[in-house]
């Protein structure tokens, strides 16, 4: 007999059921006592959990994790708050990091192709490491390349050593190095480790062209000073973020000036002129950065001789400028500061620029204040670290491939066949080495191209350490350890480098057997030197203490005094964008995707899935148009568009429709094109350094990434961007504000 | 003394509310995956924002004013209201929503059968729904959350305020110090928008905050009287 609706209504009215079911109006007492809200809805485990510290670096960043482990599996990345630079707080891509450690589509075990150009086939580690052996043992070192992603700490120290012992060329790559920043900050303060910003305690932050509360740098160390800056114990800070591009810093600024791409500078040494000229600064810094000639040094910098290349068509004028110079210098506020960075140095001026917008802190007294908030150095790195190359070295690198000059090209996470300009033609120069020999844990564009593959470990799964660079103000050694044991058949590769050094025969210059053994000996110096955070009678005492707290820190070692300041150049340097105006209107600014980054973080679905802060949009690229200048191209939100460069060179992007752009700008976030790179990154959105010029920073070698006229075609076909926003924009509704605002006079 | 015994009372029988100072806030997203990864939220894949049916416990939206060069775009983290005075909650059919002794607005999800009545009726969108089973790659199964049940098709979700979180610190019927218990949001918010504690203690930053003059709620006409207080964005004018 079938149970059926009838028959189980008739059962239920009879029973308890019936009595939750039809008591409709009132939940039974009983009920309640029964199923208390003790313990709904969360079924509770209570099972035990451990919390490891480790830390995890990228280029310009540092973030001291606390991670919850559970039955050897990571369930949670939070921050440690211990940890000086993020003390507690954490981003998106640190929390993201699980997801690497647990991909679905990381590489499990040792790879190696079976023929040029056939398919891989498994391998176990020692026919792995003694593969590699044989091909450096047959090559000539001075032909051998070894590039990496930029390395601080232990892990540089073992890379350079392998390097330097065995001939090799190292080299660092990130598609956008803080080459010029580095050369700014050396030659305005005459520092090698890069400052950090005092932001908590500024009263006026200016900041040329760096999204530091967006992708900067470190974000989430900014953002810990940037909340203190608006609502902590102290008046109210004022922001002023003048950038080309409204980026997630201009939204939160109070005041946003846009200025024609690559005249940050040239508003920098308006300011100066000035400051210098009404007497608002420092007398013995103008002395300094005019050579002693005052203004008159910077006669060609006077506001009402560059406000129209400075403002564009958006007027402003001189007046406006001087008013930015007195805001600036006045005393009506708490400590200044100017920080600049992003786009604003990257242009064939790049270095000019950042150069004048440092040069500001010289005239406001902003340069290690004795009150706080402004400029902190650090102490000079005893350790080494490894920084990315200028595109200038990276060009004759590739030319060097294409000739054939390379037979053997080592690689960790240096994914230049993505990430250099497309008209270097990188993938045809790879073709040229004879062997290419990847450690990369995922199987990005060039480890596809690679012979050999030797997976390496994520971040929670191995030793290391890190000399935050920008850090705190003081040394400070942050310690790295396996929060997870490994969870698939890959080597770190620092000890994959320890075990070839050993086979190769120069183990005297590597003398660890393992990473762990080589942290060891770091922390071992930091025992003996009795100073800093963690001071333990023992050594075992010492290193169980230190990997508690997550790293070691010496709060009495700050750095040496900055230097006086430099001369400024008396005449502008130009920011050269390739493409003529006519045939190329418009000013295109790509900028670091909010959680993709420049595309090595493309693979992780928490990081594709975040909206972007500005857009909205996931999962995709997309092309940011003025509402004017799509109304006068006809162009709609979602039409493709072809976005193509002077060297002829195009994508395609989808229109994203956006208030806050200038109408003489597009911009594309880097990130997308995958064609490799796991099955979250392949085949979604598009790269915009396939189409960037290969101009260079005049001086320092680097890639010019904002320094490219585009011109816009469109095309019939339309892509819905898939987005957190609706259809329509989301715009507040004057006098139906969702979001209250007080206002208040300045 | 008796000051002292009405605040431990309070102390003991908590009442937790979150502060979101809008004026810190940079919409920086740390806060939602920080959730997605606590509370074993699927993964949003493309064509869940396709569909509208992506699942954030707590969103950014982003409203704009104006155009070039007068711009603004302004950030308001949207979760669960925790409403004293829920809409969602004399609608369920079926008592899977309810408010409990600590002023969550809780949601049961082995009694929801997805009749979605709660979600139309939140005027905060705070509710969502599961359309598909959520399915994650074997391997990134072991990042789950065991202290937080995996909903099924069919079952409306929200934020809890990070309940296991609430549940793991109150175990022992100590009194819990300001500050030492966070949701995941809170706890990652680089800013420190996000500010969470027991409004029953006088002493908490809570409850100092949420009566700031910058203080206001979300669509307050309504009569939801919500938990979460906003403190206003200042602009700068002239």
């Amino acid at each position: 007999m079938g149970l059926t609706r009838r028959r189980f209504l008739q059962w239920a009215g009879a029973t308890g059921i019936g009595a939750v079911v039809f008591n409709g109006c009132r939940v039974p007492d009983h009920e309640i006592q029964v199923q208390s809200p003790v313990q709904i809805p969360e079924d509770l485990v209570t099972g035990r959990d451990n919390y490891y510290a480790t830390v995890v670096q990228g280029p310009g960043s540092s973030e001291g994790l606390l991670v919850r482990v559970m039955e050897g599996r990571a369930k949670k990345v939070e921050g440690n708050p211990d940890y000086p630079m993020n003390t507690g707080k954490h981003g998106l891509r640190a929390e993201a990091l699980l997801q690497a450690a647990y991909h679905p589509d990381r590489i499990k075990t040792p790879l190696r192709r079976v023929a040029k150009g056939g398919p891989f086939r498994p391998i176990g580690w020692p026919e792995a490491i003694a593969e590699l052996t044989r091909v450096l043992t047959e090559a000539d070192p001075s032909r051998v390349v070894l590039a990496t992603a930029p390395i601080r700490g232990v892990l540089a120290d073992v890379t350079r050593r392998f390097a330097d012992s065995y001939g090799a060329r190292l080299v660092g790559f990130d598609p956008l190095d803080l080459t010029v920043l580095r050369a700014a900050i050396k030659r305005v303060f005459g520092q090698d480790a890069l400052p950090d910003f005092d932001i908590a305690r500024t009263g006026y932050l200016l900041s040329f062209g760096s999204d530091f509360l967006g992708t900067w740098l470190d974000p989430t160390h900014f953002a810990r000073g940037y909340g203190e800056f608006r609502q902590g114990d102290r008046e109210r800070g004022y922001l002023v973020q003048v950038d080309s591009r409204f980026s997630p810093t201009a939204a939160a600024a109070d005041e946003w000036v846009y200025v024609t791409p690559g005249s940050e500078g040239l508003l920098a040494m308006a300011m100066i002129h000035t400051i210098v000229s009404d007497g608002l600064g420092d007398d013995a810094a103008a002395s300094a950065l005019t050579g002693g000639r005052g203004a008159s040094a910077l006669s060609a910098f006077a506001p009402s001789a560059v406000a129209e290349r400075v403002f564009g068509e958006t007027g402003g004028g001189a007046e406006r400028i001087r008013k930015m110079a007195r805001d600036f210098a006045s005393a009506d506020h708490a400590q200044a500061l100017a920080i600049g960075g992003g786009s604003a140095g990257a242009y064939a001026n790049g270095l000019f620029n950042l150069t004048a917008i440092y040069a500001l802190n010289h005239l406001v007294g902003a340069v290690d204040p004795p009150n706080g908030g402004g400029l902190v150095f650090n102490p000079p790195s005893e350790e080494p670290r490894i920084t990315a190359a200028p595109l200038r070295e990276w060009k004759q690198l590739i030319s060097d491939m294409r000739a054939g000059a390379i037979d053997v090209l080592l690689v960790r996470d240096a994914n230049i066949d993505y990430g250099l300009p497309g008209s270097l033609g990188t993938r045809e120069a790879l073709g040229n080495v004879g062997t290419i020999v990847s450690f990369s844990s995922f199987l990005d564009e060039t480890t596809a191209l690679a012979d050999l593959i030797l997976p390496g470990n994520t971040p929670l799964e191995e030793w290391g350490t890190d000399i935050p660079d920008p850090g705190p103000g003081y040394r400070t050694v942050a310690f790295q350890q396996p929060a997870i044991n490994r969870f698939n058949d890959t080597l770190s590769f620092g000890d994959a480098l320890l075990e070839t050094g050993r086979e190769l025969g120069f183990g005297d210059q590597l003398p660890w057997a393992t990473m762990r053994d080589a942290v060891r000996d770091t922390a071992r110096a930091l025992h003996e030197s009795g100073r800093g955070s963690v001071t333990q009678p023992t050594f075992e005492e010492f290193w169980k203490r230190a990997l508690e707290r997550g790293g070691w820190w010496d709060m009495n070692a700050t750095a040496s005094a900055a230097s006086a300041p430099p001369q400024l150049p008396t005449a502008a340097a130009s920011p050269d964008l390739a493409g003529d105006e006519d045939q190329y209107p418009f000013f295109l600014v790509p900028y670091e995707a909010h959680g993709i980054g420049a595309g090595g973080f493309a693979h992780l679905p928490w990081v594709q899935s975040a909206p972007d802060p500005i857009t909205t949009v996931t999962w995709a690229t997309w092309l940011d148009v003025n509402p004017t200048t799509a109304r006068e191209l006809n162009l709609h939100q979602d039409d493709v568009v072809i976005v193509g460069a002077p060297n002829g060179r195009f994508i395609h992007v989808t229109v994203y429709v956006n208030p806050a752009t200038p109408p003489r700008v597009v911009s594309i976030p880097f990130g997308g094109g995958h064609e490799h790179f796991t099955g979250v990154a392949a085949k979604r959105g598009a790269n915009v350094l396939d189409i960037l010029a290969d101009t260079e920073d005049a001086e320092t070698g680097a890639l010019a990434w904002a320094g490219t006229r585009v011109r816009l075609t469109k095309t019939r076909t339309r892509v819905r961007l898939p987005k957190l926003e609706g259809d329509e924009l989301a715009v507040q509704l004057p006098g139906e504000e969702v979001i209250e605002v007080q206002h208040v006079r300045r | 003394m008796a000051t002292q015994t009405k605040a431990s009372a309070q102390r003991d029988n908590p009442k937790w509310e979150m502060v979101v100072d809008l004026d810190r806030c940079t919409g920086c997203q740390a806060c939602v995956i920080a959730c997605q990864a606590e509370n074993n939220i699927p993964i949003n894949e493309e064509s869940a924002f396709h569909e509208h049916r992506a699942i954030q416990w707590i969103r950014i939206e982003r409203y704009w004013e104006g155009e070039f060069p007068d711009v603004k775009a302004r950030f308001l983290p949207l979760l669960c209201q925790q409403c004293d005075n829920a809409p969602c909650e004399p609608v369920c059919p079926v008592f899977a929503t309810y408010h409990n002794n600590e002023g969550l607005n809780v949601q049961v999800y082995n009694r929801c059968v997805g009749t979605r009545y709660c979600g139309n009726n939140c005027p905060y969108h705070a509710r969502l729904f599961n359309y598909w089973e959520p399915v994650w790659p074997e391997d990134l199964r072991n990042q789950l959350n065991p202290d937080v049940t995996v909903r099924t098709r069919g079952v409306m979700e929200k934020c809890t305020f990070c309940i296991q979180r609430i549940r793991r610190a109150t175990r022992g019927g100590e009194p819990v110090e300001d500050g030492t218990l966070q949701p995941a949001c809170a706890q990652a918010c680089p800013t420190s928008a996000l500010v969470f504690g027991n409004s029953n203690d006088p002493d908490a930053k809570v409850s100092r905050l949420k009566t700031d003059e910058r203080h206001f709620r979300v669509m307050e006409h309504l009569g939801t009287d919500p938990s979460v207080t906003y403190l206003k964005q200042v602009d700068v004018d002239g």
